[in-house]
């Protein structure tokens, strides 16, 4: 790897991990969107390895307090966010150009991934508090709702434009 | 894959999310429904409840009230008696004040003691106190020997005064307590002592 991408995807990680770790209104979050961008430009693995570290080191330092067991489930959720940025990235094939259209794709698959996020770690609080998925999911509705709508705007709005930011500083030409 | 099955495959995930959402949002507020259904339901019962004790308190009230009224109406006529009666008893009555010092530091008084017009001093005490007295022919009166059980003992004897209101002093009574009659608002006093007799 050369040394511009070692760069950028170091700067992308500690950018991660210190908007993930500054206070802001609940489940409004970047993180999602950060790992995305890493699966999509360093690669699958890159983008799930960072997004597990994230809520790794967000589950012991987060304003919210502990994470606790829902923690495991927050890793793989949000690994799966990154590393679906890298296969989103394959689909697109190689050499493909990021047009506005990616823009909307974006925001469907930020959609789509926030829910499944939500729904693993709502699976987790209802293991630790034994309770019945469904309830939880029921009762965390609006969180949910808020989740994926914000990351719905912020894929929509910034993903193709940071595509490109990001790229050209770590040396891609797309 | 080309774009346009890869734009309707993302679609169509941004869809389910959206009919996900949206289910997730019609049983938030089902289960809040039930929840309001149950609490109003819960409501109704307590409101229904409240009504019946607050009914059966309203008529305890009314039969109380009834109750109290009646027994105000017995009481206004009883009194209105009573004062009829006082009235009539007015006339045949006087108030005197009787006072019996036992010469130990103990004094007792009878304020206001209620006697028939025309009673002597030896009826009046015997109407607060409990008196021994023996009657002397040779005198024509009574004299007394004992007054609530304390007896004229060695130099000691009960002794009778009134209060003679011009000169603002005791003044020791001159006959025997059965010769006195007393007079309306008189003060009398009975004292156990050695006699100093003037």
């Amino acid at each position: 790897m050369k040394c511009k991408r070692v760069a950028v995807l170091t700067v992308m990680s500690a950018v991660c991990v210190g908007i993930q770790l500054t206070p802001r209104p609940p489940n409004v979050e970047f993180t999602s969107f950060i790992c995305f961008l890493t699966g999509f430009l360093f690669g699958a693995s890159f983008g799930s390895l960072l997004g597990a570290l994230t809520m790794f080191i967000n589950g012991f330092l987060s304003p919210w307090g502990f994470a606790g067991i829902i923690m495991p489930f927050q890793m793989v959720g949000m690994a799966l966010i990154g590393f679906a940025g890298g296969i989103y990235r394959k689909l697109l094939g190689e050499g493909s150009s990021v047009s506005k259209a990616l823009n909307f794709e974006s925001a469907c698959l930020a959609a789509f991934l926030t829910l499944v996020y939500d729904i693993i770690t709502n699976a987790g609080y209802a293991i630790l508090f034994n309770l019945e998925i469904i309830i939880v999911l029921i009762a965390g509705v609006w969180f949910s709702i808020i989740h994926v709508a914000s990351n719905t705007i912020l894929f929509g709005a910034a993903f193709c434009r940071l595509v490109k930011i990001v790229g050209s500083l770590a040396g891609e030409n797309l | 894959m080309k774009e346009t099955k890869r734009s309707l495959i993302i679609m169509a995930l941004a869809w389910i999310t959206s009919l996900f959402l949206v289910s997730l949002v019609g049983a938030y507020y089902y289960t809040e429904f039930q929840k309001e259904k149950s609490a109003n339901t819960a409501y109704v019962n307590m409101y229904n409840n409240l009504l019946k004790n607050y009914t059966s308190l309203l008529q305890s009230y009314t039969k109380l009230l009834n109750d109290y009224n009646s027994l105000a109406q017995s009481y206004e006529a009883e009194r209105q008696n009573l004062t009829y009666w006082l009235q009539q008893y007015e006339s045949c009555i006087m108030r005197v004040n009787i006072c019996i010092d036992y010469g130990n530091g103990t004094i007792l008084w009878y304020n206001q003691t209620i006697v028939p017009l025309g009673c002597n001093l030896l009826q009046a005490t015997r109407m607060v106190a409990l008196v021994n007295s023996t009657y002397w022919p040779a005198y024509r009166a009574s004299f007394v020997d004992a007054i609530n059980g304390v007896w004229n003992k060695g130099a000691y004897y009960w002794m009778w005064y009134y209060w003679d209101k011009d000169s603002k002093t005791w003044k020791y009574g001159n006959c025997g307590a059965d010769l006195y009659v007393l007079s309306d608002g008189e003060t009398v006093r009975w004292r156990y002592e050695i006699p100093n007799y003037p």
